[in-house]
């Protein structure tokens, strides 16, 4: 009974129902929309700054995090990679070792990052070689060559095919020396890898840096992300039982995290304002109908209906107005989602920022039940429980005072 | 001799303090008898209203006693009152009191779902109750599509739908037309007679008065006469 009462109540006044489902499921979507795009910001953020360089993953000595020292050589590494290859979401894995070397180009000399890497697996678990701008990327059966960023190439003066003299300390403290000759110049867009990192053939490396069959890491990779991230548990089992870590996309990428961590404790500010002004607004027209509405309260209440009863009522119109503007707000918004998740949100103007993160100028959204229902859960949410407000006036209602008060 | 179906006993009611205190009622003593077709008559501020409103337990005297079937009404919580609203007296007010979203059938139906009367009963005793006021036919309409002499006979079906003990009307007919007003004296005339219920009306309108057995007359919230035909 009530409910149907409060169905047909809240139609009474078409227009102004109408206007305020409009505010309220545009509000839903927006923030869907907002959502769902930031949502897709950031996984193309992760899935960018990972592809890249570190993986989705990463199976290291545990104190290599913070001590990336080549002498942190990875234990029982055949039996963790064979391990992580079996576990469902994870499509590939690839060995690394890596040190800090001084390079060289006659007179001119700079020091960087030197990883070793098996030009057969790498494509698998990273897209480096995708980012090559001039030459090649590694390939099997490569030998005395490297790879590296243009920023570095340019400090250097180097061209493709030019000698690289390289000079470091390998592993137990002997001297690591080489000279290799430039096949690639990648062009990331992030300036600390285009001008600090390099890539040489993993047994090349091997036989610089006397590393003697050992590694440093393995990189591992799935579909995606998430795949990973679903894994995460069982690989980090087998990392334990091996006596190992293993590193996920946030400590592999804490100032991407850091990052997201603050861009969502900032886009929630926007949000609270977006839904505190929606609540207020819904609960301003259904408070407005309910002082207009005292008189006939009062008639209700003078036939034996309870001021509980009536309250109960009218608060079910807040809720179905509630819900009836954030599902409509929901339908939208996860449809215009839907619709850019093809064709993608172009950002030309933030082209060189997101480049920095290995993000490009066309992001597509991503829905999620997250995003398709935190905000108009809270919209409802909060419209429910301020509902009390109403509520709470008619409960003080007395008949006779209720039926005055129009004028009757 | 049969006890009184309501007694009001010294009944005062004042609004305001001091110098603006207003008496509406000073002294009220009156019975209700089961049957009664009283009209309470008087001038504007004579106090009709509020001593309906305190038969109806919808407000309280500032002195005095109301008991309704020999239960005083001062000892009732807020929720007893509404129960005895609901089951013993039926209400018909001079702006009808209709809920507009619904129908004529799902007004009188209302009082007997607050009831809880289950469905069938409670759509043959309010499909009754229309046929019963003349509103046969006209059972899914609106009120905003009937006309205020329609509006008010549900509003009297809606009041005798849940057999209360004792109809209240409060200037009922001040919204109508002769002809309606007429109509509806007629029709409340006849509830009395055929089916024995016990009408209040608050009324300063003659030709109401001329339907009723009992004239109450209220001056400066004092009952000045009380006789019957």
């Amino acid at each position: 009974m009530l409910a149907s009462l409060a169905w047909r109540n809240i139609w009474r006044q078409p227009v102004r129902t109408g206007l305020s489902l409009l505010s309220m499921a545009l509000a839903a979507m927006l923030m869907v929309f907002i959502m769902s795009l930031q949502l897709g910001v950031y996984d193309t953020m992760k899935t960018g700054a990972l592809r890249l360089f570190d993986g989705f993953g990463q199976f290291q000595m545990p104190d290599y995090l913070e001590d990336p020292d080549i002498e942190h050589t990875l234990i029982n590494a055949d039996a963790i990679a064979q391990a992580a290859l079996q576990v469902d979401g994870v499509t590939a894995q690839s060995p690394r070792a890596g040190s800090f070397a001084i390079l060289a180009n006659g007179d001119i000399s700079f020091a960087a990052a030197v990883i070793g890497v098996d030009p057969a697996l790498e494509p698998g678990v990273t897209s480096l070689g995708s980012s090559i701008e001039q030459g090649r990327f590694l390939q099997p059966g490569d030998d005395a060559a490297i790879v590296m960023g243009i920023g570095l190439a340019r400090n250097l003066d180097l061209e493709l095919g030019d000698g690289v003299t390289m000079l470091g300390t390998g592993n137990n403290g002997s001297v690591a020396a080489d000279v290799l000759t430039l096949v690639g110049i990648f062009d990331t867009g992030i300036p600390m890898l285009d001008r600090q990192f390099t890539q040489m053939p993993l047994s090349r490396f091997d036989e610089t840096f006397g590393m003697q069959g050992n590694i440093n890491t393995i990189v591992v990779s799935g579909e995606n992300l998430s795949a990973i991230l679903s894994a995460e548990p069982q690989l980090r089992a087998i990392a334990a039982q091996n006596g190992v870590a293993f590193r996920n996309w946030e400590e592999l990428q804490p100032t991407v995290k850091q990052m997201i961590d603050l861009d969502i404790s900032t886009s929630m500010l926007t949000y609270i304002t977006m839904i505190v002004l929606v609540v207020f607004i819904i609960l301003n027209t259904l408070y407005m109908s309910v002082l207009e509405r005292t008189r006939e309260f009062g008639g209700l209440m003078a036939m034996g209906m309870r001021p509980g009863l009536i309250g109960r009522m009218v608060w079910l119109e807040l809720l179905f107005l509630a819900l009836l503007g954030n599902g409509i707000g929901i339908l939208l918004g996860s449809t215009l989602v839907t619709i850019f998740a093809n064709v993608g949100v172009s950002f030309p103007a933030m082209a060189e920022v997101f480049a920095q993160w290995g993000v490009p100028a066309v992001v597509y959204p991503m829905l999620s039940p997250l995003s398709m229902f935190l905000a108009p859960g809270v919209i409802v949410t909060a419209i429910a429980v301020l509902g009390f407000i109403p509520f709470r006036r008619i409960l003080r209602l007395e008949p006779v005072s209720a039926m005055a008060e129009a004028g009757t | 001799m049969m006890q009184a179906l309501v007694t009001c006993r010294g009944l005062t009611k004042v609004f305001g303090k001091g110098e603006l205190a207003v008496h509406a009622l000073d002294g009220v003593d009156l019975d209700i008898h089961r049957g009664d077709f009283a009209t309470l008559a008087g001038p504007s501020g004579s106090g009709k209203t509020t001593l309906l409103n305190m038969i109806g337990a919808l407000d309280k005297p500032t002195s005095g006693e109301v008991t309704i079937e020999g239960t005083p009404l001062s000892t009732m919580s807020k929720a007893a009152l509404s129960e005895l609203r609901l089951e013993k007296i039926g209400f018909i007010f001079q702006a009808y009191n209709l809920i507009p979203v619904l129908s004529a059938l799902e007004n009188v139906e209302f009082v007997l779902q607050l009831q809880h009367v289950g469905a069938a009963e409670r759509r043959e005793r309010a499909t009754a109750a229309l046929h019963e006021v003349g509103l046969a036919g006209m059972e899914s309409r609106r009120p905003s599509a009937m006309s205020g002499g329609q509006q008010q006979r549900i509003a009297v079906a809606r009041a005798l739908v849940s057999r209360p003990s004792i109809v209240l009307a409060d200037e009922p007919t001040a919204n109508l037309d002769s002809t309606t007003t007429a109509e509806l004296m007629e029709l409340m005339s006849r509830l009395n007679r055929d089916n024995g219920i016990t009408f209040v009306i608050g009324t300063h309108d003659p030709r109401v008065m001329a339907h009723s057995q009992r004239h109450i007359e209220m001056i400066d919230g004092k009952i000045e006469s009380d006789t019957n035909d």
